[in-house]
């Protein structure tokens, strides 16, 4: 790759800025930052929003997005807790039903996108509040007392660092390889491309955006599973504003909402680069109300910058 | 009247123009042609107040002006039709010719009825009519839009009217019509700046002619002389007209049997392997909608289509594609490309079908294609978007030969394409008949069906009127089939 190209790819551009930024942390805090502890915790707290951030990148690559991840987040842990704690299911078939519900959300959202018409941001939006409002049903004030085979899934550890950090990156690794390797991902960035000539070129544009929404929203159910077993607890508020903060982090790493672009490590590295971002204002000691102006901030920044160079480019 | 003066302008890397003087006079038309990437439209630019030359002057009414953006530009009186167009579908008819200056009522409030009256006005000046002025614009066909287009250049009675590649997708009707009134500004002196590829349209409506190439003033000329001297000077060279033998067989590759859909009804058609089949008719006749049903973008009610003696009933272009169909659209922009991508990835969005994305094939496939069409481009990692149109159009004839069809439909396929690359495009679809293959090729342009088809089938609201033999099909001919008259 030529540099030129590289100065105009995220995964490079933000991929520097995030080790400028952790030398300087480093240094700045050289008691507090660098240590397997804060790295430990860092990782823990980006899991769960990068797995929901594959998917979503999934279908902003398509030119789409989903508003409610985070509600499915809530119900996927919602309904396996459940189904444990009131009808003492056996964890591995609450599991599944967790995550069957949220497949069964992503196909009903794809389905009425793709085949009836309704606008993403509409149809999404909508099964946003429906989503919660079964998350409360099911977990109303909130369930506790797991069974030790659930909360073993999210709350052990190896080689030092607990589990969600493994799934994520293993979700991450996966689908790097595949939207890089499989023509069925790749087809997504055609989509995005152009939908009238992806269509013209013989892809199913159809089928193709159901899936991509069934993939999105079983990444997100397996969130929900993470938190909950993580947590020891599914609360009907869980994912509230993960949503928005997903989304944040794909822009960062380099997605488009027309579509056409977009890597699954920058998904990753934006909710890195984010949770870096808090991790200084909490060494800083800076207010926490803080953070959300600083992130609205930088995301503004980061694509004010990315149009100036195209249009320089244009020139 | 309107004087350009020594005008320069350069981009990185290119002079778009050096020296360029011209007088444009009222009441004269006075066309400007050369190759696409000539100048031709950085001079417009430079005009219209969307770009500041280098250094020239520029005299207006005998006062030397600086035209800084398209608003000053209009208050002196300067009116462009775009190729691309401007208007909003979502928006009326009325609405789109008076985007600002709509007539006021006493509260300041849009005076519609004034507007609509204003509108009526203008279209039966171009003799639209039967369009009412509060009509949406989405609903219209291609060559009404284009005829909005120029009426909302006429609202603003302007001094100076420069159009570019007016009849691009107008019928022969609609561009009598288009020629009957830039006469009629001529009596009103008007300045008339004509941009055009069409040899035959300048002898007809220009007074005289400046030929630019690679941003020179080649020099002014005539609109009488012969067409082979313009050719020469735009390209540098004489073209050689080519003539085509014919590779038809007389083995029935494709055939459609009484077949219905939107927009046509009950068409029967046969195509030979080597065999290109041309259909001829005007803008709305069926011909695109045809197309889209044989290659499975719409819906067919009834009737029988047969490839290589089996049944084909294609649901999607999917099922096209796997019958060796292809189809290259007539909007290249938003239908034929991905404009934000590579060559070698536009190449690609017909081999999606296998499970492991070959990048490496892909791209051997791309070098191959850049080659064998001369495309020509730095790399094949150039996103298409700045290739020009020739060399877009043949990438998507790339990406479809990439497909290996045995029946390719193509709709319009020299669209808004230069002299050089039309000859090419022509070489390539004739060396496909060699190769057996069969063209079902749509097309405005007569004199191309006439040295490219074999036979000419005529299409009128949605009917196949006739099918001529190359031997008995003329101009005069075809162009009364298609108005329905014959």
């Amino acid at each position: 790759m030529k540099l030129k190209d590289r100065f105009t790819d995220r995964v490079f551009t933000l991929g520097g800025s995030i080790l400028l930024l952790c030398i300087v942390m480093a240094i700045v805090f050289p008691n507090k930052f660098p240590t397997i502890d804060n790295f430990s915790q860092l990782m823990l707290n980006l899991s769960i929003d990068t797995i929901v951030a594959v998917g979503m990148m999934v279908l902003m690559i398509a030119g789409m997005f989903d508003l409610s991840v985070g509600s499915v987040v809530a119900f996927a842990g919602g309904m396996a807790g459940y189904l444990m704690y009131y009808h003492h299911v056996n964890f591995v078939p609450a599991i599944m039903a967790g995550v069957a519900g949220s497949v069964l959300i992503g196909f009903i959202n794809g389905w009425l996108i793709a085949r009836v018409g309704i606008n993403p941001m509409i149809q999404t939006l909508a099964m946003m509040g429906i989503v919660r409002g079964f998350a409360l049903m099911l977990s109303g004030a909130g369930i506790q007392n797991f069974p030790y085979e659930y909360t073993v899934i999210g709350q052990s550890k190896l080689f030092g660092l607990q589990m969600p950090v493994w799934y994520m990156l293993l979700v991450v690794i996966v689908f790097a390889y595949l939207t890089k390797n499989t023509s069925f991902f790749r087809r997504y960035y055609f989509i995005g491309g152009s939908e009238k000539a992806a269509r013209l070129s013989g892809i199913n544009v159809e089928k193709m955006k159901v899936w991509a929404f069934v993939i999105s929203a079983t990444l997100a159910g397996v969130a929900g599973i993470l938190l909950s077993s993580r947590l020891g607890a599914a609360l009907s508020t869980s994912g509230r504003g993960l949503e928005m903060r997903v989304i944040t982090a794909v822009i960062l790493g380099g997605a488009s909402l027309s579509g056409g672009y977009g890597k699954i490590w920058g998904s990753f590295l934006g909710a890195l680069f984010m949770a870096l971002i808090n991790n200084l204002l909490i060494l800083s000691r800076v207010s926490g109300y803080w953070q959300e102006v600083i992130l609205g901030a930088i995301l503004i920044i980061a694509v004010g910058i990315d149009q100036l160079i195209l249009k320089k480019m244009e020139k | 009247m309107l004087c350009l003066n020594n005008i320069s302008r350069s981009f990185p890397g290119v002079k778009a123009l050096e020296n360029v003087t011209l007088k444009f006079r009222q009441g004269e038309v006075h066309a400007l042609c050369g190759e696409n990437g000539a100048g031709k439209s950085t001079l417009m630019h430079i005009i219209s107040g969307n770009l500041q030359p280098d250094s020239g002057t520029i005299v207006l009414k005998e006062q030397p002006v600086i035209i800084e953006n398209v608003l000053q530009a209009e208050n002196s009186g300067i009116a462009i039709v775009y190729q691309e167009r401007s208007l909003v579908d979502a928006l009326t008819v009325a609405e789109n010719i008076f985007p600002v200056n709509q007539p006021k009522t006493s509260f300041g409030l849009i005076n519609y009825k004034a507007l609509y009256a204003n509108t009526t006005a203008l279209l039966e000046e171009l003799q639209l009519s039967h369009l009412a002025p509060n009509t949406v614009v989405g609903k219209l066909s291609a060559a009404q839009k284009n005829m909005i287009e120029i009426a909302k250049a006429l609202a603003k009675k302007p001094a100076v009217l420069i159009l570019d590649e007016p009849t691009a997708s107008l019928t022969h009707d609609e561009t009598e019509v288009l020629f009957s009134i830039i006469k009629k500004l001529k009596q009103a002196n008007v300045v008339i700046i004509y941009i055009s590829h069409r040899m035959a349209e300048i002898a007809t409506i220009a007074d005289i002619v400046s030929v630019l190439k690679d941003g020179v003033l080649q020099g002014t000329v005539a609109a009488d002389t012969p067409v082979d001297t313009i050719v020469k000077m735009m390209v540098g060279r004489a073209l050689t007209a080519s003539v085509f033998s014919s590779n038809t067989t007389g083995n029935v590759l494709f055939s459609a049997e009484d077949i219905s859909g939107k927009g046509f009804s009950n068409v029967s058609f046969r195509v030979h392997k080597g065999e290109v089949l041309g259909f001829a008719g005007l803008t709305g006749s069926g011909r695109t909608a045809l197309a889209k049903a044989i290659f499975g973008d719409a819906k067919y009610d009834s009737g029988k289509m047969f490839m290589n003696g089996k049944p084909f009933r294609p649901g999607h272009p999917a099922d096209a594609i796997a019958s060796h169909v292809a189809y290259l659209p007539d909007d290249r922009k938003a239908e034929g490309l991905f404009l934000e991508k590579s060559i070698t990835e536009n190449i690609a969005a017909v081999h999606l079908d296998t499970t492991v994305y070959n990048k490496k094939e892909n791209e051997r496939l791309a070098d191959g294609y850049i080659r064998q069409l001369s495309i020509r481009t730095p790399a094949s990692a150039i996103h298409v978007r700045k290739l020009s149109g020739g060399n877009q159009q043949k990438t998507v004839l790339a990406k479809w030969l990439s497909a290996d069809p045995e029946l390719l439909v193509v709709n319009e396929p020299t669209h808004g394409v230069d002299m050089g690359a039309k000859a090419e495009i022509y070489h390539i679809l004739k060396n496909l008949t060699a190769k057996g293959k069969g063209i079902i090729m749509i097309s405005s342009e007569l004199p191309e069906l006439l040295l490219l088809a074999d036979r000419i089938a005529v299409m009128y609201q949605g009917k196949l009127v006739k099918i001529l033999a190359k031997q008995e099909a003329t101009e005069e001919k075809l162009a009364a089939l298609a108005s329905g008259i014959l």
